[in-house]
Protein backbone atom coordinates (compact mmCIF):
# COMPACT_ATOMS: atom_id res chain seq x y z
CA UNK A 1 0.00 0.00 0.00
CA UNK A 2 2.76 2.40 1.03
CA UNK A 3 4.71 1.54 -2.12
CA UNK A 4 1.65 2.28 -4.32
CA UNK A 5 1.07 5.62 -2.62
CA UNK A 6 4.74 6.50 -3.04
CA UNK A 7 4.69 5.66 -6.75
CA UNK A 8 1.48 7.64 -7.23
CA UNK A 9 2.91 10.70 -5.53
CA UNK A 10 6.11 10.52 -7.59
CA UNK A 11 4.06 10.25 -10.80
CA UNK A 12 1.83 13.20 -9.87
CA UNK A 13 4.87 15.29 -8.91
CA UNK A 14 6.70 14.49 -12.14
CA UNK A 15 3.62 15.21 -14.25
CA UNK A 16 2.97 18.54 -12.56
CA UNK A 17 6.59 19.58 -12.86
CA UNK A 18 6.76 18.73 -16.55
CA UNK A 19 3.47 20.51 -17.23
CA UNK A 20 4.45 23.65 -15.41
CA UNK A 21 7.75 23.81 -17.25
CA UNK A 22 6.17 23.56 -20.68
CA UNK A 23 7.88 22.12 -23.72
CA UNK A 24 11.57 22.51 -24.34
CA UNK A 25 12.54 25.20 -26.87
CA UNK A 26 13.91 22.59 -29.27
CA UNK A 27 10.48 20.90 -29.37
CA UNK A 28 8.66 24.05 -30.43
CA UNK A 29 7.99 24.81 -34.06
CA UNK A 30 6.58 27.71 -36.06
CA UNK A 31 3.27 29.47 -35.50
CA UNK A 32 0.69 28.02 -37.89
CA UNK A 33 -0.70 31.47 -38.62
CA UNK A 34 0.50 32.92 -41.94
CA UNK A 35 2.61 36.07 -41.62
CA UNK A 36 0.48 39.14 -42.27
CA UNK A 37 -2.81 37.58 -41.13
CA UNK A 38 -4.97 39.25 -38.55
CA UNK A 39 -4.24 38.15 -35.00
CA UNK A 40 -5.10 39.20 -31.48
CA UNK A 41 -5.10 42.93 -31.03
CA UNK A 42 -2.86 43.25 -28.01
CA UNK A 43 -2.53 46.21 -25.72
CA UNK A 44 0.96 46.34 -24.34
CA UNK A 45 0.62 48.65 -21.36
CA UNK A 46 -1.72 48.11 -18.43
CA UNK A 47 -2.77 51.76 -18.50
CA UNK A 48 -4.04 51.71 -22.10
CA UNK A 49 -5.81 48.39 -21.54
CA UNK A 50 -7.63 49.64 -18.45
CA UNK A 51 -8.65 52.82 -20.26
CA UNK A 52 -9.97 50.88 -23.25
CA UNK A 53 -11.88 48.43 -21.03
CA UNK A 54 -13.50 51.30 -19.17
CA UNK A 55 -14.37 53.07 -22.43
CA UNK A 56 -15.76 50.04 -24.25
CA UNK A 57 -17.16 48.02 -21.30
CA UNK A 58 -15.42 44.92 -22.63
CA UNK A 59 -13.92 42.39 -20.22
CA UNK A 60 -10.13 42.11 -20.06
CA UNK A 61 -8.14 39.14 -21.30
CA UNK A 62 -4.97 39.54 -19.25
CA UNK A 63 -1.72 37.83 -20.18
CA UNK A 64 1.83 38.30 -19.09
CA UNK A 65 4.43 36.70 -21.31
CA UNK A 66 8.03 37.12 -22.33
CA UNK A 67 9.12 37.96 -25.86
CA UNK A 68 12.36 36.18 -25.01
CA UNK A 69 13.56 32.66 -24.27
CA UNK A 70 16.35 32.68 -21.69
CA UNK A 71 17.19 36.22 -22.76
CA UNK A 72 17.11 35.45 -26.48
CA UNK A 73 14.69 37.94 -28.00
CA UNK A 74 12.27 37.89 -30.89
CA UNK A 75 10.06 34.96 -29.87
CA UNK A 76 6.86 34.31 -27.95
CA UNK B 1 -4.47 28.49 -29.87
CA UNK B 2 -3.92 32.26 -30.13
CA UNK B 3 -3.30 31.84 -33.86
CA UNK B 4 -6.65 30.28 -34.71
CA UNK B 5 -9.43 32.27 -36.36
CA UNK B 6 -11.94 31.17 -33.72
CA UNK B 7 -9.73 32.46 -30.94
CA UNK B 8 -9.01 35.72 -32.75
CA UNK B 9 -12.76 36.22 -33.30
CA UNK B 10 -13.47 35.51 -29.63
CA UNK B 11 -10.71 37.90 -28.58
CA UNK B 12 -12.44 40.83 -30.31
CA UNK B 13 -15.02 40.87 -27.51
CA UNK B 14 -12.23 41.45 -25.00
CA UNK B 15 -9.60 44.06 -24.35
CA UNK B 16 -6.58 41.82 -24.72
CA UNK B 17 -3.50 42.94 -22.87
CA UNK B 18 -0.17 41.17 -22.96
CA UNK B 19 2.45 42.63 -20.69
CA UNK B 20 6.14 41.83 -21.06
CA UNK B 21 6.95 39.82 -17.94
CA UNK B 22 10.49 41.12 -17.49
CA UNK B 23 9.93 44.72 -18.50
CA UNK B 24 9.41 46.28 -15.09
CA UNK B 25 8.88 45.77 -11.41
CA UNK B 26 5.29 46.96 -11.90
CA UNK B 27 4.59 44.18 -14.39
CA UNK B 28 6.07 41.57 -12.09
CA UNK B 29 4.06 42.82 -9.12
CA UNK B 30 0.94 42.50 -11.24
CA UNK B 31 1.88 38.92 -12.16
CA UNK B 32 2.51 38.13 -8.48
CA UNK B 33 -0.92 39.56 -7.61
CA UNK B 34 -2.47 37.00 -9.97
CA UNK B 35 -0.29 34.05 -8.95
CA UNK B 36 -0.57 34.24 -5.16
CA UNK B 37 2.78 35.92 -4.72
CA UNK B 38 4.68 33.73 -7.18
CA UNK B 39 6.38 35.12 -10.25
CA UNK B 40 6.27 32.97 -13.37
CA UNK B 41 6.93 34.24 -16.84
CA UNK B 42 3.38 33.71 -18.03
CA UNK B 43 0.15 34.56 -16.26
CA UNK B 44 -3.49 34.67 -17.30
CA UNK B 45 -6.82 35.87 -15.96
CA UNK B 46 -10.09 37.28 -17.26
CA UNK B 47 -11.23 40.48 -15.59
CA UNK B 48 -14.27 42.68 -15.50
CA UNK B 49 -13.94 46.00 -17.35
CA UNK B 50 -13.31 47.60 -13.95
CA UNK B 51 -9.88 45.88 -14.17
CA UNK B 52 -10.20 44.61 -10.60
CA UNK B 53 -12.99 42.03 -10.41
CA UNK B 54 -11.68 38.66 -11.50
CA UNK B 55 -14.00 36.64 -13.70
CA UNK B 56 -11.89 33.51 -13.52
CA UNK B 57 -9.21 32.13 -11.30
CA UNK B 58 -5.72 32.94 -12.50
CA UNK B 59 -3.01 30.64 -13.76
CA UNK B 60 -0.13 30.50 -16.19
CA UNK B 61 -2.27 29.57 -19.11
CA UNK B 62 -5.92 30.01 -20.24
CA UNK B 63 -6.22 26.28 -20.89
CA UNK B 64 -5.59 25.64 -17.18
CA UNK B 65 -8.48 27.91 -16.25
CA UNK B 66 -11.08 27.76 -19.00
CA UNK B 67 -10.95 24.09 -19.90
CA UNK B 68 -8.16 21.98 -21.30
CA UNK B 69 -9.19 21.95 -24.95
CA UNK B 70 -8.92 25.05 -27.10
CA UNK B 71 -12.59 24.75 -28.09
CA UNK B 72 -13.57 24.84 -24.41
CA UNK B 73 -11.48 27.96 -23.85
CA UNK B 74 -13.13 29.75 -26.77
CA UNK B 75 -16.63 28.65 -25.73
CA UNK B 76 -16.03 29.90 -22.19
CA UNK B 77 -14.64 33.18 -23.47
CA UNK B 78 -17.74 33.66 -25.62
CA UNK B 79 -20.04 32.78 -22.72
CA UNK B 80 -18.41 35.31 -20.40
CA UNK B 81 -18.26 38.06 -23.02
CA UNK B 82 -21.98 37.63 -23.72
CA UNK B 83 -22.63 39.05 -20.26
CA UNK B 84 -21.24 42.45 -21.25
CA UNK B 85 -22.73 45.03 -23.56
CA UNK B 86 -20.07 46.82 -25.53
CA UNK B 87 -20.15 50.62 -25.38
CA UNK B 88 -18.99 53.19 -27.91
CA UNK B 89 -17.54 52.80 -31.36
CA UNK B 90 -14.26 51.16 -32.35
CA UNK B 91 -13.29 54.43 -34.01
CA UNK B 92 -13.07 55.94 -30.50
CA UNK B 93 -10.70 53.26 -29.24
CA UNK B 94 -7.74 53.85 -26.97
CA UNK B 95 -4.70 53.14 -29.12
CA UNK B 96 -1.98 50.65 -28.31
CA UNK B 97 1.34 51.98 -27.02
CA UNK B 98 4.56 50.57 -25.59
CA UNK B 99 6.67 51.73 -22.70
CA UNK B 100 9.67 51.92 -25.03
CA UNK B 101 10.50 51.62 -28.71
CA UNK B 102 13.13 49.04 -27.87
CA UNK B 103 10.48 46.76 -26.38
CA UNK B 104 8.13 47.49 -29.28
CA UNK B 105 10.76 46.26 -31.74
CA UNK B 106 11.26 43.08 -29.77
CA UNK B 107 7.53 42.35 -29.51
CA UNK B 108 6.96 43.15 -33.21
CA UNK B 109 9.74 40.70 -34.02
CA UNK B 110 8.27 38.06 -31.70
CA UNK B 111 4.83 38.36 -33.30
CA UNK B 112 6.29 38.89 -36.77
CA UNK B 113 4.17 41.96 -37.38
CA UNK B 114 5.09 45.35 -38.78
CA UNK B 115 5.34 48.20 -36.29
CA UNK B 116 4.01 51.70 -36.86
CA UNK B 117 6.05 54.21 -34.89
CA UNK B 118 4.72 57.74 -34.47
CA UNK B 119 7.40 60.28 -33.64
CA UNK B 120 6.93 63.96 -32.98
CA UNK B 121 6.16 66.36 -30.19
CA UNK B 122 3.56 65.42 -27.58
CA UNK B 123 1.03 67.77 -29.16
CA UNK B 124 1.74 66.36 -32.65
CA UNK B 125 1.13 62.87 -31.33
CA UNK B 126 -2.19 63.80 -29.74
CA UNK B 127 -3.38 65.21 -33.07
CA UNK B 128 -2.29 62.10 -34.99
CA UNK B 129 -4.24 59.81 -32.65
CA UNK B 130 -7.47 61.18 -34.07
CA UNK B 131 -6.34 60.20 -37.57
CA UNK B 132 -5.11 56.77 -36.47
CA UNK B 133 -8.18 55.59 -34.55
CA UNK B 134 -10.34 54.84 -37.62
CA UNK B 135 -7.34 53.21 -39.31
CA UNK B 136 -6.69 50.78 -36.45
CA UNK B 137 -10.42 50.14 -36.02
CA UNK B 138 -10.67 48.85 -39.59
CA UNK B 139 -11.00 45.03 -39.60
CA UNK B 140 -8.33 44.69 -42.29
CA UNK B 141 -5.82 46.54 -40.09
CA UNK B 142 -6.85 45.34 -36.62
CA UNK B 143 -4.48 42.76 -35.19
CA UNK B 144 -1.98 42.92 -38.07
CA UNK B 145 0.35 45.64 -36.74
CA UNK B 146 1.82 46.94 -33.55
CA UNK B 147 1.67 50.63 -32.74
CA UNK B 148 4.05 52.71 -30.68
CA UNK B 149 4.28 56.41 -29.90
CA UNK B 150 7.86 57.54 -29.42
CA UNK B 151 8.39 59.04 -26.01
CA UNK B 152 10.41 62.26 -26.22
CA UNK B 153 12.75 61.12 -23.45
CA UNK B 154 12.80 57.29 -23.31
CA UNK B 155 12.86 56.96 -27.11
CA UNK B 156 14.92 60.03 -27.95
CA UNK B 157 17.52 57.88 -29.71
CA UNK B 158 15.10 55.60 -31.55
CA UNK B 159 16.64 56.39 -34.95
CA UNK B 160 19.85 54.68 -33.83
CA UNK B 161 18.00 51.37 -33.81
CA UNK B 162 16.64 51.60 -37.34
CA UNK B 163 18.07 51.90 -40.81
CA UNK B 164 16.57 53.87 -43.72
CA UNK B 165 15.18 56.39 -41.29
CA UNK B 166 15.09 60.16 -41.42
CA UNK B 167 15.29 61.90 -38.09
CA UNK B 168 12.26 64.10 -38.65
CA UNK B 169 8.85 63.47 -37.14
CA UNK B 170 6.42 61.23 -38.94
CA UNK B 171 4.77 57.85 -39.16
CA UNK B 172 7.37 55.14 -39.77
CA UNK B 173 6.38 51.63 -40.79
CA UNK B 174 9.16 49.48 -39.37
CA UNK B 175 10.15 45.89 -39.95
CA UNK B 176 12.01 44.48 -36.97
CA UNK B 177 14.95 42.18 -37.55
CA UNK B 178 14.87 38.53 -36.58
CA UNK B 179 15.89 39.15 -32.95
CA UNK B 180 14.05 42.44 -32.55
CA UNK B 181 17.21 44.34 -31.81
CA UNK B 182 17.06 46.64 -34.81
CA UNK B 183 14.66 47.48 -37.59
CA UNK B 184 14.36 49.11 -40.96
CA UNK B 185 11.86 51.70 -42.10
CA UNK B 186 9.89 50.28 -45.02
CA UNK B 187 7.59 53.28 -45.46
CA UNK B 188 7.29 56.74 -43.97
CA UNK B 189 4.47 59.26 -43.98
CA UNK B 190 4.23 62.81 -42.65
CA UNK B 191 2.28 63.46 -39.49
CA UNK B 192 -0.45 65.18 -41.47
CA UNK B 193 -1.11 62.12 -43.65
CA UNK B 194 -4.77 61.28 -43.98
CA UNK B 195 -6.42 58.18 -42.55
CA UNK B 196 -6.82 56.86 -46.08
CA UNK B 197 -3.13 57.32 -46.88
CA UNK B 198 -2.08 55.62 -43.68
CA UNK B 199 -4.51 52.76 -44.24
CA UNK B 200 -3.29 52.16 -47.79
CA UNK B 201 0.38 52.42 -46.82
CA UNK B 202 -0.01 49.94 -43.98
CA UNK B 203 -1.82 47.37 -46.09
CA UNK B 204 0.67 47.66 -48.95
CA UNK B 205 3.59 47.24 -46.54
CA UNK B 206 1.91 44.26 -44.91
CA UNK B 207 1.39 42.55 -48.27
CA UNK B 208 5.09 42.85 -49.08
CA UNK B 209 6.04 41.75 -45.58
CA UNK B 210 3.83 38.66 -45.83
CA UNK B 211 5.41 37.71 -49.15
CA UNK B 212 8.99 38.02 -47.95
CA UNK B 213 8.88 36.94 -44.29
CA UNK B 214 8.94 33.26 -43.34
CA UNK B 215 7.62 32.13 -39.98
CA UNK B 216 10.33 31.60 -37.42
CA UNK B 217 10.85 28.11 -36.13
CA UNK B 218 11.06 28.61 -32.40
CA UNK B 219 13.66 25.97 -31.62
CA UNK B 220 15.94 27.00 -34.47
CA UNK B 221 15.60 30.68 -33.59
CA UNK B 222 16.62 30.08 -29.99
CA UNK B 223 19.50 27.85 -31.08
CA UNK B 224 20.76 30.50 -33.47
CA UNK B 225 20.45 33.15 -30.79
CA UNK B 226 22.48 31.04 -28.36
CA UNK B 227 25.16 30.34 -30.96
CA UNK B 228 25.47 34.04 -31.78
CA UNK B 229 25.34 35.22 -28.19
CA UNK B 230 22.22 37.33 -28.74
CA UNK B 231 20.84 38.64 -25.46
CA UNK B 232 18.07 41.11 -24.66
CA UNK B 233 18.64 43.03 -21.48
CA UNK B 234 15.35 43.64 -19.70
CA UNK B 235 14.93 45.72 -16.59
CA UNK B 236 14.18 42.64 -14.48
CA UNK B 237 16.39 39.55 -14.21
CA UNK B 238 15.30 36.43 -16.09
CA UNK B 239 14.00 33.44 -14.15
CA UNK B 240 11.00 32.62 -12.03
CA UNK B 241 10.08 32.70 -8.37
CA UNK B 242 7.89 29.63 -8.18
CA UNK B 243 8.10 29.30 -4.43
CA UNK B 244 6.95 32.90 -3.99
CA UNK B 245 9.68 33.92 -1.59
CA UNK B 246 10.27 37.17 -3.47
CA UNK B 247 13.53 36.05 -5.08
CA UNK B 248 14.21 34.56 -8.49
CA UNK B 249 14.89 30.83 -8.17
CA UNK B 250 18.08 29.48 -9.66
CA UNK B 251 18.90 26.13 -11.09
CA UNK B 252 21.00 23.87 -8.93
CA UNK B 253 24.72 23.75 -9.67
CA UNK B 254 25.05 27.38 -10.73
CA UNK B 255 25.54 28.87 -7.35
CA UNK B 256 21.87 29.67 -6.90
CA UNK B 257 19.79 28.83 -3.91
CA UNK B 258 17.85 26.13 -5.75
CA UNK B 259 14.16 25.49 -5.81
CA UNK B 260 12.38 24.52 -2.65
CA UNK B 261 10.57 21.27 -3.19
CA UNK B 262 10.88 21.20 -6.97
CA UNK B 263 13.39 20.07 -9.48
CA UNK B 264 14.40 21.74 -12.70
CA UNK B 265 13.24 25.22 -11.73
CA UNK B 266 13.55 27.78 -14.46
CA UNK B 267 13.49 25.30 -17.30
CA UNK B 268 10.96 25.40 -20.08
CA UNK B 269 9.95 28.32 -22.20
CA UNK B 270 6.74 29.52 -20.69
CA UNK B 271 5.75 30.06 -24.29
CA UNK B 272 2.33 31.53 -24.87
CA UNK B 273 -0.21 29.06 -26.24
CA UNK B 274 -0.29 29.21 -30.04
Amino acid sequence: MFKKLFLLSVTVFATNTAFSQGPRPSDLTASPQPVGDSGVMWYTTWETAKAEAKRSNRPIFFMAAAATCSGIPGVF
Amino acid sequence: MFSTKDFVNASRNYVCVRLESYESEEHQQLVRSFLNGRFENTAFCLLDPDAETRLTRSSRNPNHVLGGANDSVIAEMNRIAAGYRKKGQDTEMVLQDFHSFRQALNVASGDQRLLLLVSGTASDIEKVKGTLRPVFAAPEVMGRFHLDFADETVDAQWTELVSNSSRGPGLSVIQADSFGQEGSVVAKLPLNASSTEIHQTLLAANRKFAESEARKIYGEHVKEGRQNGVFFENKMPYGEDRDGDGEIDHRGGKGGKGMKGRKGGGKGTGRSPE
